[in-house]
């Protein structure tokens, strides 16, 4: 069938190397790394399609919900029964322990596994064992890696597998993939680089077609990136010349351009965000300005880039911030150029008779102030004759079994939008259209312009780029009138998703007649919108037959979109505006899973540009990552107990004597800690932080509950709020911190709010040179301030990481007594047990306080007066002003009371 | 070294003064830190007993010499003779502590905090962090305050420190309101913030309670008691 999207049900074939990634992990638990794109995915299908059945209970940790969404609609393709399920807070507590016993394979939440685990709902002796998904990421404190021992703690033999295909996260930091091994319980490291010899000569066989097609910039393209690269030289000298400390090499010019650059310059500056001064921070900000730049250069049209430089321009000046960089010579060179790109000045001075040159960018016309130029993407060009390749090639394609369909592969959305507009209207269109929008004022200049290149096409010039345009001259009439009703289609395909199937399959029947009318030819194919039943809805159709469509490389909410746009697809070629590593992978396995299909893959790539720099980063970065990662599993030396599945694995003993790993600094207390099982009673919301598990790692039993009080009960006195920096900043301005500490007030003697620093950002409440000269109740220190001054009881601790709190947290029940979570759990904000300490009743004066008239200071006076709030209402303004000592809010009060609904509402309504 | 300090305070005039402030404090009540008799949101203190009033944060000659004082310079200060460094208000006090100094002499800070006793509501331990790595200490003083029943506040530069004692000092009277939710200053919304206060009542039930009966018929409902009646 030429639509291929039928999706017959047959298990997909596995790959040799992948038979042999699959083998390998089953018969030994391990980590797999395996290179981006070489179907990671595929092999952790494997893995859950054989524990799809109810005699097995798998966890699987780690996967998104889009993930798993894409995992169980491939199992259910393939024709499995017993899919697996997802346990997540929509499943009941009570109901879960039967989820569990069914068996198969479960995607569970790791807070709620957890909880289970720690409150024993979960069965840990039935289950087979524990899949872990990018298992990069787990990191000692991480809830995955709580999990993982949890299980292994109460689970000697079932198994744990690891996956990733980040190899290049393992490449910073000291002995990384140690750590996170150790935090997998796993002895083998199984290293699948792109260049492992099996790969690599399987691939060999089935290579796709590849043409590479290195487009060469414009003049002032070019101008334009050496200019932005010079700043972005001056700008890292200045950075290495303030922070002396940053290490070199991660400041070369190539990493700058690089996307993680960002991440990785913020990960050495935060730590010591607050004493930086402002200079380094906005050259940080400056080198993400400029790598935007860098980015928009090659991946838009010259007016969205011009339209970037001069808001640039403007917000400078409108802030009257500038770090310098704009004053350069090459920054003028970049706008002088930007601008070339899209219009120029013209000369009155220039009397030379407007010949109509063949170059469109000089051509001038007297009259005009603005002349536009509106220089045209080479990649555009580049595509179009690619397509027009492709078409004379599908011409006589009866041999292939008719013509093959086009998937192109743009970065993002944007892109794929403009190449669609650029397509169907031309490049004219496109970029008068985005002028118009842009710089809409000057409209004289817009009609010139077209005016100008009508006479030209009327000429009939043949350049080659202008060759397609004018033969769809007709189409394009039609289309422009049909812009916007095409917009408003292409949101409601969106919004319809695969609800609307029978609309669809009605315009597919449409589809097919007209696909068996063998109309092959573009220029016949009107180019109107129209719907196809792909299970993604990312993608931009342009051509039906064959089918064409433009697909986003990145920036779709389900992950797998354009994989599973590639299989229904199948198409015979692959355009690759852009090219990323992933995907270009993806191809080589897709094609070697085909075997005899025709695949070309075209690649247009900027040569010389930093587009190209940045793909070549790429792909050394993930081979030094894999070269690194060979010679730390030639030196490894892996501990007998590792996998934990006797009593010797030191992670899994619980004595806290053991778990201070680091800094000893405990004291005598240690001796007659044997006697008690330690607890700390923690509020079920609590498990979204890594505190939980740093607590249990101590030694100390963890009781999973629900509090409305506080969030962790160490004693039956201390009761405590943590906070983190934003949470404390959002709590004390919505009022919730302030009702918090009165409940913890109400109901513990030693009422605490810990406030916890994020290890990774800098210890500091407020950055340097932010104090005003004055102070200001908006400060956070104002506020903390106020606080303290309110609640005298209240303890104030300050931790620098949740390693140090959990520390300090043990320190503080020693030789304390243990909380009871049935009591701890009985107190809500509203309970009725009252602490002598308070003589007045909480609930009464809580309404009281609600009153206009009363505040904190007068309350207790006009409790003292009154038997209940009722004797209120008797109470005339005149009392009601001697017992408050002051008439203003004794009028307030006396109005408050006495005013009718009838007049609150008429009242109200005036207001609205 | 040579001392700064305006030459408008003398030990001498605030010499007197001091021993009125220590007979002023509150017993260590858990009471609110709101004078018993200030009367109005916007009446600064008016009728504090002569002698315990002070616009002034009141400092130890301890203190002479300690850059943080440089930035207290939004509320006037003097010298006093105090037990703690700072007197912020009449319960309100606040002990000084560098972490550099306090590793030199760990045990400078437990012998002040004893001298201290509890004889303030407000109790502050105000902590320079100015040193690399604070972790070790900080623990340990978090736990003595603990037990101290102080409130411990770090700051990490001297303008900071001295912000902090600016701010006691400028809030000892200052209403809790900054830190409460803000309601809408409308009728309705009070009335409704108001009886969704009581047990069991949620806004639906507010308005609908209100719409039958005004507020005045309304608060009979929930006979209430006084002081020392629950």
């Amino acid at each position: 069938s030429p639509v291929g999207m039928g999706g017959e049900a047959l298990p997909p074939p596995f790959l040799l190397h992948e038979n042999q990634v699959f083998l390998d992990l089953f018969h030994q638990d391990g980590l797999v790394i395996c290179a981006r794109g070489l179907g990671i995915d595929r092999i952790l299908l494997r893995f859950l399609r054989l524990y799809c059945e109810p005699a097995s209970l798998v966890l699987v940790l780690n996967t998104s919900p889009a993930e798993e969404e894409y995992f169980i609609d491939q199992l259910r393709s393939d024709g499995v029964v017993h899919l697996p399920r997802r346990v997540t807070n929509e499943i009941t507590s009570n109901c879960r322990y039967e989820v569990y016993t069914q068996g198969g394979v479960l995607f569970a939440t790791s807070r709620i596994l957890v909880v289970d685990f720690l409150t024993d709902r979960i069965p840990s002796n039935l289950i087979t064992g524990i899949l872990v998904y990018k298992a990069h990421r787990i990191i000692e404190s991480c809830q995955e890696a709580f999990i993982l021992r949890l299980f292994r703690q109460k689970n000697k033999n079932g198994f744990i597998k690891a996956f990733t295909d980040n190899a290049i996260a393992f490449h910073t930091g000291f002995c990384h993939v140690e750590r996170v091994m150790r935090n997998l319980f796993v002895r083998k490291l199984y290293l699948w680089p792109r260049f492992h010899i099996a790969v690599n000569s399987f691939l060999e066989k089935h290579k796709p077609e590849v043409v590479e097609i290195h487009v060469s910039m414009t003049p002032a393209m070019l101008t334009i990136q050496t200019s932005i690269l010079d700043i972005l030289n001056v700008c890292l000298r200045e950075l290495k010349r303030y922070n002396p400390a940053l290490e070199v090499e991660d400041l070369s010019l190539e990493n700058a351009i690089g996307k993680p650059f960002d991440k990785t310059i913020r990960h050495y500056l935060d730590p010591l965000w607050h004493q930086l001064g402002a200079k380094t921070k906005s050259l940080v900000q400056d080198l993400k300005i400029l790598r935007t730049l860098l980015q928009y250069l090659t991946q838009y049209d010259c007016v969205t880039f011009l339209n970037l430089v001069e808001s640039l321009k403007a917000t400078e000046k409108a802030f009257g911030q500038n770090s310098g960089w704009l004053f350069l010579d090459s920054s003028t060179s970049m706008f002088v150029n930007a601008r070339a790109r899209v219009y120029r000045i013209s000369d009155d001075k220039i009397s030379k008779k407007s010949k109509v040159s063949e170059k469109m960018d000089i051509k001038e016309r007297k009259e005009l102030k603005r002349e536009l130029v509106l220089e045209s993407n080479p990649k555009w060009e580049a595509l179009r004759e690619v397509l027009k390749e492709i078409e004379s090639e599908n011409k006589n394609s009866e041999d292939l079994g008719g013509p093959g369909q086009v998937l192109i592969c743009a970065s993002d959305d944007r892109t794929c939008a403009q190449l669609r507009e650029y397509i169907i209207a031309g490049a004219e269109a496109l970029l008068m259209r985005l002028y118009n929008k842009t710089f809409g004022k000057d409209e004289r200049a817009g009609e010139e312009w077209i005016k100008d290149r009508k006479a030209v096409k009327s000429k009939g010039n043949a350049r080659s780029d202008k060759g397609p345009q004018a033969k769809k001259a007709k189409v394009e009439a039609s289309s422009k009138q049909n812009k916007i009703m095409k917009k408003q289609d292409l949101t409601l395909t969106q919004m319809m998703g695969k609800t609307e199937e029978e609309n669809i399959e009605e315009e597919m029947e449409g589809y097919k007649e007209l696909s068996s009318s063998e109309e092959i030819s573009i220029e016949e194919t009107k180019p109107e919108d129209f719907h196809l039943n792909l299970a993604s809805d990312a993608y931009y159709g342009i051509f039906k037959t064959p089918l064409t469509i433009i697909h986003p490389l990145q920036g779709c909410s389900d992950p797998y979109a354009l994989t599973r746009v590639l299989h229904e697809v199948e198409p015979r070629y692959v355009v690759l505006y852009d090219a990323e590593l992933t995907f270009v992978r993806q191809l080589e396995i897709y094609k070697a899973s085909k075997p005899g299909k025709p695949l070309r893959v075209y690649f247009l790539i900027y040569g010389g540009s930093t587009e190209e720099q940045r793909y070549l980063t790429v792909l050394r970065k993930e081979k030094e990552a894999f070269e690194k990662l060979i010679r730390e599993k030639a030196s490894m030396v892996i501990p007998e107990e590792r996998e934990g599945r006797d009593e010797t694995n030191l992670d899994l003993v619980r004595d806290s004597t053991s778990a201070t790993v680091s800094t000893d600094t405990r004291k005598a207390g240690g001796q007659e800690q044997k006697s008690v099982q330690q607890t700390i009673i923690v509020d079920m919301r609590e498990f979204r932080s890594e505190l939980p598990s740093l607590i249990h790692r101590r030694g100390i039993d963890i009781e999973p509950v629900t509090l409305e009080v506080g969030d962790y009960i160490l004693t039956p006195d201390i009761c405590i709020e943590r906070k983190s920096i934003s949470d404390l900043i959002g709590s004390l301005n919505n009022g919730r911190l302030y009702s918090q500490c009165i409940s913890m007030s109400r109901y513990y003697k030693r009422p605490i709010l810990l406030i916890e620093f994020d290890p990774s950002k800098s210890f500091s409440l407020t950055s340097r040179g932010s104090l005003h000269q004055e102070i200001s109740s908006n400060d956070i220190t104002s506020k903390l301030t106020l606080l303290t001054l309110h609640f005298p009881r209240l303890r104030i601790l300050w931790c620098p990481s949740p390693h140090a709190t959990a520390e300090l947290f043990e320190e503080l029940k020693q030789n304390r007594s243990q909380p009871d979570a049935a009591i701890a759990m009985a107190i809500t904000a509203d309970s009725e047990i009252v602490p002598e300490s308070d003589k007045y009743n909480p609930g009464s004066k809580d309404f009281l306080l609600k009153i206009p008239g009363v505040n904190a200071k007068n309350c207790h006076v006009l409790m003292n007066h009154i038997k209940s709030i009722s004797e209120l209402v008797t109470l005339s303004q005149d009392k009601l002003s001697e017992i408050l000592g002051n008439a203003v809010n004794a009028k307030q009060l006396y109005d408050f009371i006495h005013k009718s609904y009838a007049e609150a509402i008429s009242q109200g309504k005036t207001k609205r | 070294m040579p001392v700064s300090w305006p030459a408008r305070v003398t030990a001498a005039s605030s010499g007197s003064r001091e021993g009125a402030v220590l007979g002023e404090l509150p017993p260590g009540s858990e009471a609110s830190t709101v004078p018993p008799a200030a009367s109005g949101d916007s009446d600064p203190c008016p009728t504090l007993k002569p002698g315990a009033k002070s616009n002034c944060i009141i400092v130890s000659a301890r203190q002479r010499g300690n850059p943080i004082l440089k930035f207290v310079r939004n509320i006037p200060w003097e010298f006093g003779e105090i037990v703690p460094d700072y007197v912020l208000g009449q319960s309100t006090c606040a002990l000084f502590l560098s972490l550099r100094y306090h590793n030199l002499n760990p045990n400078y800070i437990h012998e002040r905090l004893q001298l201290l006793g509890k004889t303030y509501a407000v109790q502050v331990l105000l902590v320079q962090v100015d040193v690399k790595d604070p972790h070790q200490a900080l623990k340990e003083l978090a736990k003595m305050c603990i037990l101290a029943d102080c409130t411990l506040i770090l700051a990490w530069s001297p303008e900071e420190a001295g912000r902090y004692l600016e701010t006691y000092k400028a809030y000892e009277q200052k209403p809790a309101d900054l830190l409460k939710e803000k309601v809408d200053q409308d009728f309705l919304s009070i009335v409704t913030d108001c009886l969704t206060s009581v047990k069991s009542v949620n806004k639906t039930d507010a308005l609908s309670l209100l719409s039958t009966f005004g507020v005045s018929h309304l608060l009979p409902i929930r006979v209430q008691t006084g002081p020392c009646h629950c």
